[in-house]
This record gives C-alpha cells, sequence and structure tokens, in this order.
C-alpha cells in the first residue's frame, strides 16, 4: 500500500512543479520550476539506488501509476483554465502524440524513414478544410475522412518505399514533403498561400467545441474542449500502439528494420509488412492533422513545410526510437518547451538546437530508450 | 512549345545553376564516401559560405580595397578558409561522437546542428532576417551566340565552378591525401592498417567538402546578387538530391546529378505552364522517379545484400 502512496505522492508533486512552471508569469519563476524539475530528475538518476526503488515502485504498482497519471492529465486544464494559450499549447503536445506514433511505427519500430510527416499531417488537415468549406460535409465526418486521405496519397510512395532504403528513402520522402508544400501553395483550389479558412468546428449532439466548457461551478476556455478530444485521441493511439508493438505484428516489424534480408528468409512478406506500418502510421499522422484543422479554424501552407517535419522526426529521436512511452514524453518535452522559453525571444530556437545537440550527445539512444522485448517471461519471472 | 533558342538559353542557364548546385552535392558525396552520413546541416554551411564571403566584401571595401579581380579572390580565399573550419568543427562535434549511435541520430544531430548556424546567422548579423544584396564583382557585358545571351559574369560563375571541379578530381586522383580519402571510403579499417590517418583524413575531406560549399555560396550571391539566410535549406535539399541522383558517394555522379538537377528545373520553368512555380515539383519529381529506377542512384554502385 505505501507503494501506491509513494507512486501519487510522486506523480502529484511533478504534477504541481509542472503546472506551477506553466503558470509562471516571471522570468526568475520559470527559472525556479523548471529548475527544480530538472534537479530532481538529476537527483533521482544521479543515485543509483534511489533510481532503482522508484523504477522498481513504478514497474509494481503501474496500474496506479496510470490512473494517477491519467487523473493529472484530465486535470490539467482545470489547473490552467486562467490561461487559454496554456490549455491551446499542451492540446498540441497531445496532438504531437498522436502524430509521433504514427511516425514511430514507421520509423522507430519498421524503420522506414518518412521526412514527410507534415505533408501527411497536412493531407489530413487540408482534407478536412476542403471537405467542410469546399464540399459543406459535417466537420465529424471530414475528421475521420482526413486520415484516410493521408493513407492513400501516401500510397504514391509505396513503390519508392519498396524500392529504396536508407538515405535514399530519405530523399524521397523529403521530395515528397517538398512536392506537397509547393502544390498547396501554389494551386488554386487550396486556396494557395491563404490557406482555407473558416474551416467549421466540431458540434457532437449540438454542443459546439468553441464554446467555454462548463463544469460543475467551473467555467474553462473552449480550448479545454479540444483538449479532452485530443487527450482521448492521443490516449487511444498510444494504447493501440502500445498494443501493436507489443504484438507478433511490432516484432515482425523490428526484424524488418533489423535485418530485411533475415526477415525475408524467415518468411515474413516484406511488402505486406512495410505497406502496412506506413498506412497505419499515416493514419495516426493525418488524424493529428485533421484535428488540427478544426482546431485552428484555417489550414495554410506554412503550417506543414519541412520544418514541421523535423520537428516530429526530433520528439521521436529524443524520446526514444520503438519506445511508446518515449515518444509521449518527447512530445510533451519537445511542444511547450519552446512556447515556455518565449521569454529569450530570438535566441530560442538556437538554443533549442543547441539542447537537442546536447541530449543526443548524452544520450543517444533518446530520453527513455525503448525496452529489451521480454517475451515468454512473465514480470514476477524477470523480477525473481 | 517554346522556340529552340529559347531551350539553349534555359539549358545554359540550367548548366550554371548545376555547377552551384553540383558543388554542394560534392561536399555530401564526400561526407558520404568517408563516414557514411549524411550531413544535413551542409545547406546551412553553403549559407554561411555566402554570409562569409559577403562579410569580407564589406572588409574589403572598408579597408580600401578597390582591386575587384584582388577583392574577389580574396573573398573566395577566407570564405573558404572559414566555412572549411566551421565544417571540421560540425563534423568534430556533432557527426563523430555519434559514429556509433543508430544512424537516425547522426541526422537529427546536423538537422539541430543546421537549425543553430541559420538562428547564429539571423541573429548575429546586423539585421539578419533580410535579404541581403551581393555586390556585383564580376565583368558586365554579354555577347549572342544564335539568339543565346551570354554574359560575361555568367561564363566567369560557371568558369571558377569548372575549375574546382577539375581541381577537385586532381585533388582527389594525383595527390596523397587524395588517395587517402579514397582509401578511407573504399574500407576505413584496411586503410587504417596500411598507415592511413583516419582521423586527418576525414577532417580534410570535410575541410573540402565544406570549402566547395563555400565557393557555390559565394557564387550564388554573385548570380542573383542577394543571399538570404534561410537559402541553405533549399540549398542542402537540392544538393543532397543531386547527391543521390549520381549515386551517394561518388564524386563524379554527384557533379553530374548537380547538373541534371539544374538543367531539369530551368526546363521545367520554360516549357510547363506557371513553371517558374511549378519547377521544383518538377524537379522533385524526377527525383522520386529516379530513385524507383535506379535506387542507388546513376553511378551508384549496385548494392550489395549481405545476408
Amino acid at each position: 500500500m505505501s507503494g501506491i502512496g509513494a507512486v501519487w505522492a510522486i506523480e502529484l508533486g511533478l504534477f504541481v512543479l509542472v503546472v506551477a512552471a506553466l503558470l509562471a508569469e516571471r522570468p526568475a519563476a520559470v527559472a525556479a520550476t523548471v529548475a527544480a524539475i530538472v534537479v530532481l530528475a538529476a537527483v533521482a538518476r544521479l543515485s543509483a539506488r534511489l533510481w532503482r526503488w522508484t523504477t522498481a515502485t513504478f514497474l509494481a504498482h503501474r496500474t496506479a501509476a496510470l490512473a494517477g497519471a491519467a487523473l493529472c492529465a484530465v486535470a490539467l486544464p482545470v489547473l490552467l483554465r486562467t490561461s487559454p494559450y496554456w490549455t491551446f499549447v499542451v492540446t498540441m503536445a497531445l496532438l504531437y502524440v498522436t502524430i509521433a506514433q504514427g511516425l514511430n511505427l514507421q520509423l522507430g519500430s519498421a524503420g522506414v524513414i518518412n521526412l514527410a510527416g507534415a505533408a501527411f499531417s497536412g493531407l489530413g488537415g487540408y482534407t478536412v478544410g476542403l471537405l467542410t468549406v469546399k464540399l459543406g460535409l459535417p466537420p465529424w465526418l471530414a475528421v475521420l475522412l482526413g486520415p484516410l486521405a493521408a493513407v492513400a496519397v501516401g500510397a504514391i510512395l509505396f513503390v519508392p518505399i519498396l524500392k529504396t532504403r536508407g538515405h535514399y528513402l530519405a530523399l524521397v520522402t523529403i521530395a515528397f514533403g517538398f512536392i506537397f508544400n509547393i502544390l498547396v501553395n501554389n494551386l488554386e483550389f487550396t486556396g494557395g498561400p491563404q490557406g482555407i479558412k473558416n474551416i467549421p468546428t466540431l458540434q457532437p449532439f449540438g454542443y459546439a467545441f468553441t464554446a467555454p466548457l462548463r463544469l460543475g461551478g467551473l467555467t474553462l476556455p473552449y480550448h479545454a474542449n479540444f483538449y479532452y478530444a485530443a487527450l482521448a485521441m492521443a490516449a487511444l493511439v498510444t494504447w493501440l500502439a502500445w498494443r501493436l508493438h507489443n504484438s507478433w505484428f511490432g516484432l515482425t516489424l523490428n526484424t524488418l528494420r533489423d535485418d530485411e534480408i533475415a526477415a525475408k528468409c524467415s518468411g515474413v512478406s516484406v511488402v505486406r509488412y512495410k505497406l502496412l506500418a506506413f498506412s497505419i502510421g499515416n493514419f495516426f499522422i493525418g488524424l493529428g492533422g485533421a484535428l488540427y484543422a478544426v482546431m485552428v479554424g484555417f489550414v495554410s501552407p506554412p503550417d506543414f513545410d519541412f520544418g514541421y517535419s523535423l520537428i516530429m522526426v526530433s520528439v521521436i529521436i529524443l524520446g526514444g526510437l520503438d519506445s511508446i512511452p518515449g515518444v509521449v514524453l518527447g512530445a510533451c518535452l519537445l511542444i511547450p518547451l519552446p512556447e515556455r522559453f518565449r521569454m529569450l525571444h530570438e535566441y530560442r530556437l538556437l538554443l533549442y538546437g543547441l539542447a537537442i545537440i546536447l541530449v543526443l550527445l548524452y544520450r543517444p539512444w533518446g530520453l527513455w530508450p525503448a525496452a529489451v522485448r521480454r517475451y515468454g517471461l512473465r514480470e514476477t519471472e524477470v523480477r525473481a | 512549345m517554346p522556340p529552340l533558342e529559347v531551350l539553349l538559353q534555359q539549358a545554359f542557364n540550367g548548366l550554371m545553376l548545376g555547377v552551384m548546385y553540383a558543388l554542394v552535392a560534392v561536399g555530401f558525396t564526400l561526407f558520404f564516401g568517408v563516414l557514411d552520413v549524411i550531413h544535413f546541416s551542409h545547406g546551412d554551411i553553403f549559407m554561411l559560405g555566402a554570409f562569409a564571403g559577403l562579410s569580407l566584401t564589406f572588409a574589403w571595401t572598408a579597408a580600401g580595397l578597390t582591386h575587384p579581380a584582388v577583392a574577389l579572390c580574396l573573398t573566395f580565399v577566407g570564405a573558404v578558409l572559414v566555412t572549411g573550419l566551421v565544417g571540421v568543427l560540425a563534423e568534430r562535434g556533432c557527426v563523430k561522437p555519434l559514429a556509433k549511435a543508430p544512424p537516425l541520430m547522426t541526422l537529427l544531430a546536423t538537422l539541430s546542428l543546421g537549425l543553430v548556424i541559420r538562428e547564429a546567422v539571423l541573429i548575429f548579423f546586423p539585421r539578419g532576417a533580410d535579404p541581403k544584396p551581393f555586390p556585383a564583382m564580376l565583368p558586365g557585358g554579354l555577347f549572342e551566340v544564335g539568339g543565346v545571351v551570354i554574359r560575361y559574369e555568367n561564363l566567369a560563375i560557371l568558369a571558377i565552378g569548372a575549375a574546382c571541379m577539375v581541381a577537385l578530381d586532381l585533388l582527389i586522383t594525383r595527390t596523397r591525401i587524395g588517395a587517402s580519402i579514397r582509401a578511407v571510403a573504399q574500407d576505413p579499417e584496411a586503410a587504417q592498417m596500411m598507415g592511413v590517418d583516419l582521423d586527418r583524413t576525414v577532417d580534410v575531406t570535410f575541410f573540402l567538402g565544406s570549402a566547395l560549399a563555400a565557393v557555390a555560396g559565394v557564387l550564388n550571391g554573385l548570380y542573383y546578387s542577394e543571399i538570404h539566410f534561410i537559402m541553405g535549406i533549399m540549398g542542402g535539399v537540392i544538393g543532397f538530391s543531386a547527391a543521390a541522383i549520381g549515386g551517394l558517394g561518388n564524386v563524379y555522379g554527384a557533379i553530374l546529378g548537380g547538373l541534371l538537377f539544374g538543367v531539369l528545373q530551368t526546363l521545367a520553368a520554360a516549357f510547363i505552364p506557371r513553371g517558374s512555380e511549378f519547377r521544383d515539383v518538377v524537379a522533385f519529381a524526377v527525383v522520386m522517379v529516379f530513385m524507383v529506377l535506379r535506387p542507388t542512384g546513376i553511378l551508384g554502385e549496385k548494392a550489395v545484400e549481405r545476408v
């Protein structure tokens, strides 16, 4: 019982610190809260005994830990209710969780390099824009169809994906991303550089997502609606990714990534699994873009340029390739952090780049590396 | 269908663009040859070369150096030295420490380095966000051959680019350091056993590749008479495309790929309605088709699949 208490106490403490860091107004307060989190993490990490105890406790009470984290995630908009801006930023982080899980399935699990993530999320977003604004389809239907467009257009890349690998595949996807961006920027029906404006918002059962959310006596900014939608989506996608990762499907993708010829010799259909991984991944990436479109209300070419593809790749590499929790961690760090450090003005992106390089130099396998697979062993046997 | 003169004119312009692309592509291919990495900040190194060149032209003007040819030579030499050094530092800081990590880490690290270089120019160069006019330093004037207008400055760009290629070829085929570069590219371990200093060879290669990118950057400034801090993104992507079309690791392939990409772009601009907007779409689409037909480039070796 004390273990569960410890897990919840740690989570609550961390949660309070994170909320304080997000809501801090003055640079000194931001620095103090962020420093507190970093110092706590460093202390836990540097003391081997403390780290072992912490990880063991969390592993032993996994359900309690997950429940606690879920509770924190649900409570977050309530604590951030004074700041629509930060509610928006954490919602973006959740969209990136969805996108990054999709990209991770391609890049982390199957080794199919995709440097056109922004193009696929743009396909989702633009499809939503076109279907709702030009054809008048209801937004919820458009959000469901958007990701399918990403999958369908992604099919064009099937041939090069099967033919090329490594750096050459990277180039093919870079080229695809640039083609997408130039096309939406110059075609008439995509609105050119202006993009598509006035995308209607989600209205399930007549409840508009742009109305402030009332919970009991509390009034939350309307962004909280999208936050909960994005949270549900991110949780569902992460759960799916987790199930896929721990299934034969995930294992098969890993064999493809590590040695394609050996996988082929063992009877794995390279074509089928690569295409499956690529399509499922594109679906998730497109889904993130589709929800982004209804949330922001417009899409334009700069929202989906090469830079965003790189951010998506950064999220999964920094979090840990093929690591489901790592991807979540990466998105929750990389998306809000540059916003939090907006006070550094023009130095922000410079420091962001330096920080990524430093993390890579000291943790080349990511912040939360993928664990070694443990097939056939129950957890109790492993610990014994 | 545009007349033949337009075709020839565009082909000539494409050749000139192609020379600049080829100079960037050679860097990509050299780095890939010796270290098996794609150095994604190379495009920003190219941009840095242009800005280094621009700063030097200011310096010469301030110092009262009026002879244009001497100023131009000094600009090239200075830009090559500065940019080459940055290239070596980039390799020491971002590529070598990650040699044992998965290849994607190098990709992300060099991409981030590119961001750092870009932002550094934006912040520390005076009014770095604006496009910068690049002074004209090449002789003006033009002549006409069969309806094709040829400017002296364009000829000079072509000549400088070609001279760099020839020098590179001589260096690689005729000198000791060139032999060690080729040896490392073929088999780093065997090369070391034969007494090749690996670290030094890698340093020289990165200096060489970055120096050629600096030349391309200055030529780019002279050609468009304007440079911008984000020019490295497209420059890098095109350089990488050219290197890959030609076959990564093959210097002649990179030159061929660069010329091909340049000609392709200008021809697309001439032949396709609203071509100037869609020329890059055509060029990248051709890149994708190329990758399908020849997945390792024109001159690339057929990948040997080890079992």
